[in-house]
Parts: C-alpha cells; structure tokens; sequence
C-alpha cells in the first residue's frame, strides 16, 4: 500500500482515498494560520486538500506559508498525535509559497499550544566557531543543496547548512575543479487542479546563486555553471524522502 | 546649551553616580565644554566623555586614549562647506544629531552654521536658503537630503537593471522635478537621519556567512577584509567604513578630489576606537551599579557579532536588576529602585513579548519565516549587547512605506511600479517615501526596507526610525503598537521606554 501509493503520487494526485501514515501527500491550498502561543515561531500552519476534505498540520516545513498566498504541500503524513495543532501531521513536509492570491485567515488558538520552537537540526554555526576540518583523502564528490518551488533562495536553516557543509569540504579538500548544477522540475504537473512547473531560468538561476555564494567563501575556487530543466525525482538523503523536493535542486560536484 | 547641562539638578546626578564617575563628572563640570563640536575647533577628544541629556548621562570611550583632533579629518572642515563630519555625529547626540540641537544651532547661529549648508541641510538647494522654513525637515525631524543616482547601475560591483519604476507623486521641496532634480533627471531625493558614528565593532561583525534575508554568502569586503556585514548605511550602499566615509566626504562636506588615504585611516582609526553609550540615569542612578552592566565599558570589552538567542541574551546587562537584594534595594530611594526594576521588566518584554510580525520583507519574505510569525523585538534586534541585527539588518518595517508609514506632506512621496512578480506584500504599485535598500539593489522587493540600527545612546539621538518618524521612545513603542496590533499594556509600554532611555 505505502509503495503504490508513492508511485501513484509520482505519476498523478493522490485519489481521494484516507491516507496512512507514511504515505505521500501532494496538494495546493490557501493556508490557514493558527494563532497557537508556545513563545517564538511556534504558530500553527494548516492546510486542507480539498479533494479529499481532510486539513492537514504543515507546520514543520523548513519554509513556510505567506497566508496571502496559496501553497504547494508535500510531505508524508506522521502519524503524530494532533495535539499540537488540531491537525493531522505531516513530517517531512514542504510548503512553497505559490503567486496565486489566497484569502487570507486565522484561525485562534482554540486550545492548542502549537510547537515550542526548537533549533532545527540543520543550522549553521556561527562564523566564530573553527569547523573541524575534514579529513582526506579526498575524491570525486557531490553536494545537493534543495530549494522551495520555483525559487532560487537557498533556504535558512535548511540549504544553508548543507551549503556550509560543502564549503567546509571544498575548503580543505581543494579540488581542481566545482561543477555547479541547478535544476528545475519545468515539466508541468497537475496538482489540485492547478498546473504547475517551475520556470526554466530558475535553474540557471538557482546555480549563479550557489555559485556566488561559493565564490564568496572561496575566491580562488575555479567554479563551472551549469543548468538542467526537467528535473526528475532522484533518491537524496537531504531531501527526506520527498521526491518533489530532490527535483528542486542544485548539484556541486568537486573534481579532482 | 547651558539650559542642556542644566536640567538635571546636581543633587540628583551626583547621588546617580559612582563615586570615581561622579569625581570625573565633577571635574568635567567646573569648565563644562560646550556640547557642540564645531569644526576645526582643535580640542583633544578625552579617553573618556559625558553628556547629559533628558534620560541621563552618555558617555563615550575613547579605546588607546586621548586624540588631539587638530588636523584630524572628522573634526576639520576638509569639504568646501564649513563642516566636518563631527558637524551631523555630535558627540552629545550620541555621535548622531538630534533634532533639538538642530533647532538650537540654528537659532544661536541665525541659520549660519555650516550644518544648514544648501547641499543637504535644507530641504533643497532650490530654496530660499535664508528662510529657516527651507530647512524645516533638519531642523523639526533632524533629516538630511540624501541624493542618489536613479536607475541604480551597479550593486555589489555587478551591473543592476532595476525590476522597478519610480514616479514622483508629490514633490514638495522640488528636489525630486525641479531642473536637474528627479528620477527624470537620473538622481533621487530622500530624507534621513544620521546613523550615529560609534560601536563600529558591532556593526562590522559578521556573526555567520550566510544571509539568511537574502539566501546567500555575505558579500567579501571589497578591500579584502574577510566578508562584510551590511549592516552600514539605511540603504546599505558601502559595504565598509572607506566607501561610507568617501561617500560622505563627497556629499556632506563637498569635498572636491578625494580623502587622502593618510585621512581615510585617521577616521578610521576613530571610528573603530569610540564606544558610546547611556551610563547614568536620571532617574535609576548608575547603569553600572548592583550587578548591572550597562554603559560603554560593556561593549569595548565583549566579542561582538554574538547571536542574543544562542548566547548571552540581549539587554541581559540589566538582567540583575530583576532581583535587587535588600542591602542594595537600601540604598536607593523608591523612585531608583522602581525605575530600575522596570529597566528590568522591560528587558524581558524586549525579548519574551511575542507577537505577530506581519507583511514585512525580509523577515515574512522570502526567508521562510512564514507570515505572519510570532516573534519579539528581538527577533530582529539580536546582536548581544548592541540589538542591531547579526545578519545583515534589512527589513521593511513599514516605517518609509505606506498604508504603514504616518501620512507626511512635506516629504515627497514616490510612486512604485514593479515590473516583473509583483511586491510580496504591496503588490504591483504602491507608495513610499523612501524605497530604502532597493535604492541599492535595483530590486521591488526590497523597497521599503531599511538597516536596523544601533540602539545604543538612543535618549541622546532623537527623533527615532531612518524618517525621524518616532519623535520620542514612546514614540517607538506607539509605532510598534499600531503596526503589529501588539496589546503591549501601559505597564509594558512604559517599561519599554524605560529600557531604551538606558542603552
Ligand atoms: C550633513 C550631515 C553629515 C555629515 C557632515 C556627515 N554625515 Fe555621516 N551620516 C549622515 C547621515 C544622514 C547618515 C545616514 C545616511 C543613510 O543612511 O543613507 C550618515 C551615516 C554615516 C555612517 C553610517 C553609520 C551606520 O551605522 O550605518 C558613518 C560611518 C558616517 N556617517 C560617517 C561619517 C564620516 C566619516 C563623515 C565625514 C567624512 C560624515 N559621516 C559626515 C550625515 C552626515
Ligand atoms: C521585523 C523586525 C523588527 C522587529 C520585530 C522590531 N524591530 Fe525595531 N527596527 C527594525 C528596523 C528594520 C528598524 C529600522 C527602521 C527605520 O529606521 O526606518 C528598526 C528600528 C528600531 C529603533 C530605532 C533606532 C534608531 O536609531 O532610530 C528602535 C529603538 C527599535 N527598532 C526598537 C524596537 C522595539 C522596542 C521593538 C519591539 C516592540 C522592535 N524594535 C521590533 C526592525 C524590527
């Protein structure tokens, strides 16, 4: 059941049957943000997929909803007590902003708490903490940053660490070259109704951003850029099991 | 002036202080030097100097001692114009320039001070200069003219096409359509206050080498000195104290050739010496004392460029305060010890008081916050020590952009037309009077958004906001309060403006 539903959700929306957990969630909707109070950033993010009629707790994307617009969800349902939010679970999940115009509406708290914010476990260190660098030998190897659909913002507490992570690496390992990919999942799909693609350019746009970035760290890097659209699922660990997000990537490949 | 020096009884002061500051204060009191810093005036800048102002006193550090400042180039008229850069960073303004002081020179001068040059320190050139009405935004709201090239051609050493229009709607001091004035023109006119010029340490520090406003590496300094901050300037143009400071040489002091790169170090030197905050209140006594660690001695001796929520937390100098044991509660009046225990709350409020930050660039977009977010005042204002912002401090607070923006008629107003995805929260058009860090970038989506400042010598520096929009600390939080639909109470209000007349 959980492997023909991550197939069928590959191919086409998910039918309107009750999911379970683990199973892959893809839909559009206007966000609704409840006004849950556990002190910073621990507001609720809900969504309903209107197919299916059931409302959904989006809260734990790494990026997350602008009540004025409506989003893109992604994810895997928990199967968490809904607690939290007064909704079912979704984690991992993603929530891209999308340009279309939502109403917008909060919810109060009702009696839900919402999640005390917690330091996800992908943050970067401050510039003031030596990185322990990595040791050799070192080879042919690739770094994948993921980035919210059709933008090219590498995102905080999510891409930013695993841009660090890269730098650190490239820094010691000194390759002779960088190839630098970006990725765009272009071919359109439907989703809820809505069909969606990503823009072409946010490929090449996508890998001048990384690019820069690296420069900026490492000047003397020699860095190649590259873009492909198109983008297909590929099996990334940083993209937690979500295939539309290891589309929305870039690629950084050190050559030796 | 005097009426300045005076308007805290000495009584008062004297039992504020230390007794090693009150000793010094006592000394600086019988041959008080006028507040004002003229140019050219060659007095030695001491290590150390106060100034009282409503809240207290202010004192500023001169790390490595004395300077004579005979010949140095902050303090003489090196421009074509009079002035010197001391002219707009006033010492007892918090290395600022407040509005009264503005108001002041221009009744003790008659207008003639070189501060109210037609440059910039009117409210256009075009102006009867004479008329104390052409310099009516210096001297009631303590802006300056700030003219910058339109359409930007360059950002970050890489040519920029703006994704933008700007049209002028409102034009009431003829700087922005008058001949040779305007977008139609190729320049901008906008109105903003004097960033003070002190804690530099703070505001170069790079706590982390990512942006998370922008989603990208900080920018390298373009002298080679690791990456830069950018948190310089309203609209972030230098991205390091030489361009800052060859950019005001030019502007402000109509300097013709350029700062010698003996001068560019001399003011650099000076700017990266001086720490400046409140160290005595009027009405809490010394902001050093029981525990307590305000003052400038704090920031020249922390490492600077620390993350509040990580580390130590902000404002957490008057952490003490929050529990004054009976022997130290004893020596103080009831009045001192209520002040000093609201300084505390107020502290707390800063940083715990949530509440949901909404429709503003750079924190609701594109970072991934969410929007809204719930979040304090913190959430921005996070370096420790300093509550500037670690990260580079762009954020559209509303403050230069309406419907948020207070209705002003005599500033111009400007028209925003984006031409590719609309503005995230203003959409395709709308109004500013002052499109702030787009101004640099060429980007919709960063109009509106301006650096976060110091907040350190605030009772020294007012009006508040880069448009003198807040013309006291109540000001501020009353700003605050109708832009984020708070529900701070009196209690929490008052103990707000009681922590910033302390920083
Ligand atoms: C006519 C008044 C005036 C004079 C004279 C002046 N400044 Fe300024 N200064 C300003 C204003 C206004 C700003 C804020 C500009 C902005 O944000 O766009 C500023 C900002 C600054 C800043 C940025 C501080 C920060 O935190 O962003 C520095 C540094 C500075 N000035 C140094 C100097 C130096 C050095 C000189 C002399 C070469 C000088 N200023 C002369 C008005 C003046
Ligand atoms: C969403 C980010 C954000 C939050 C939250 C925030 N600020 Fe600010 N703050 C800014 C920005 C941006 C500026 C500069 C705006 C300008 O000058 O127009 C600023 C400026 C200020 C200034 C003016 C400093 C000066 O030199 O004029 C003070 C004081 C201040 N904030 C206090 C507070 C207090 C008190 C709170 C909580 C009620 C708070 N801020 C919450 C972003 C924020």
């Amino acid at each position: 059941m959980k492997k023909l539903s991550f197939l069928l959700a590959l191919a086409a929306p998910l039918s309107a049957q009750a999911a379970e957990t683990g199973d892959l969630l893809r839909f559009v909707a206007c966000p609704v943000y409840r006004d849950a109070d556990s002190g910073k950033k621990s507001g609720c993010w809900l969504a309903d997929d209107v197919a299916v009629g059931i409302r959904y707790d989006v809260s734990l994307s790494p990026y997350k909803p602008d009540w004025n617009r409506a989003v893109l969800v992604e994810g895997r349902l928990s199967g968490a007590a809904e607690t939290a939010c007064g909704a079912k679970v979704m984690d991992p999940v993603r929530a891209s902003v999308l340009p279309e115009a939502c109403q917008r509406h909060m919810l109060p708290a009702e009696g839900y708490p919402g999640r005390k914010f917690v330091l996800p476990k992908r943050n970067v260190d401050p510039a003031s903490i030596v990185r322990k660098a990595p040791e050799g030998p070192f080879a042919e190897r690739t770094f994948v940053l993921f980035f919210e659909f059709d933008r090219s913002f590498v995102v905080y507490q999510y891409s930013d660490y695993l841009l660090d992570k890269a730098v650190t690496w490239l820094a010691a390992a000194k390759p002779k070259k960088v190839v630098v990919t970006g990725f765009a999942a272009s071919d359109p799909e439907t989703v809820s109704g809505h069909s969606i693609a990503e823009r072409a350019e946010v490929a090449r746009e996508r890998a001048e951003l990384v690019t820069e970035s690296i420069h900026r760290m490492l000047p003397d890097l020699v860095i190649e850029t590259r873009s492909e659209t198109g983008a297909k699922p590929a099996d990334l660990p940083d993209a937690d099991g979500i295939p539309g997000q290891s589309q929305r990537r870039v690629e950084i490949r050190a050559l030796f | 002036m005097t009426d300045r020096l005076s308007r805290i009884p000495r009584s008062i002061m004297a039992a504020l202080l230390l007794p090693a500051a009150a000793l010094a204060l006592a000394a600086t009191q019988k041959a008080p030097p006028p507040p004002w810093w003229s140019p050219g005036e060659g007095r030695t800048f001491p290590a150390q100097i106060d100034y009282r102002n409503d809240s207290g006193t202010l004192r500023s550090l001169l790390v490595g001692g004395p300077l004579p400042t005979k010949g140095h180039p902050f303090f003489e008229p090196i421009g074509s114009n009079g002035r010197a850069c001391v002219t707009c960073h006033q010492p007892a303004d918090g290395m600022s320039l407040s509005a009264a002081t503005a108001a002041e020179r221009w009744d003790v001068t008659k207008g003639k001070d070189p501060l109210f040059a037609a440059i910039d320190g009117s409210n256009c050139p075009i102006l009867p200069q004479g008329d104390r009405a052409s310099h009516s935004l210096l001297i009631e709201r303590g802006l300056f003219r700030i003219q910058r090239p339109w359409p930007v051609k360059e950002w970050q050493g890489k040519p920029v096409t703006p994704d933008f229009t700007i049209d002028v709607v409102r034009d009431p001091n003829g700087c922005n359509s008058a001949p040779g004035y305007g977008p139609a023109a190729g320049n901008i006119s906008i109105y903003r206050r004097p960033r003070p010029v002190s804690n530099f340490k703070y505001l170069l520090a790079v706590g982390f080498a990512y942006d998370p406003k922008q989603g990208i590496a900080l920018p390298r300094d373009p002298d080679g000195h690791g990456q830069s901050s950018g948190n310089l300037m309203a609209d972030n143009r230098a991205a390091n104290l030489r361009l800052q400071m060859e950019d005001a040489a030019a502007s402000h002091l109509q300097l013709i050739g350029k700062l010698t790169p003996k001068q560019e170090a001399a003011i650099n030197d000076f700017e990266m010496r001086l720490y400046t905050a409140q160290q005595a209140s009027a009405l809490g006594g010394a902001l050093d004392s029981a525990g307590a660690s305000g003052g400038p001695a704090k920031l020249r001796d922390s490492e600077p460029g620390a993350l509040g929520s990580i580390g130590t937390p902000v404002w957490s100098e008057y952490a003490a305060w929050e529990k004054i044991p009976p022997e130290e509660a004893a020596k103080l009046t009831s009045e001192q010890l209520a002040f000093r225990k609201s300084v505390a709350r107020g502290a707390r409020v800063f940083r715990d008081k949530t509440f949901l930050i909404t429709d503003s660039s750079g924190i609701n977009s594109p970072a991934g916050f969410g929007n809204p977010v719930r979040n304090s005042c913190v959430f921005c204002h996070n370096m420790s020590q300093m509550g500037n912002d670690v990260a580079p401090g762009q954020v559209d607070l509303g403050t230069t952009t309406l419907p948020f923006a207070d209705p002003w008629a005599d500033l111009p107003l400007f028209r925003i037309t984006c031409l590719k995805a609309p503005h995230p929260f203003y959409g395709r058009t709308f109004f500013t009077y002052d499109p702030g860090f787009a101004l640099s970038t060429g980007r919709c989506a960063d109009v509106g958004k301006i650096t976060l400042q110091s907040l350190r010598g605030l009772a020294a520096r007012a009006p508040y906001f880069s448009n003198g929009l807040a013309k006291n600390l109540r000001g501020i939080v009353d700003y605050y309060e109708r832009r984020y639909n708070i529900g701070y109470t009196e209690q929490e209000k008052q103990d707000l403006v009681n922590l910033m007349s302390v920083l």
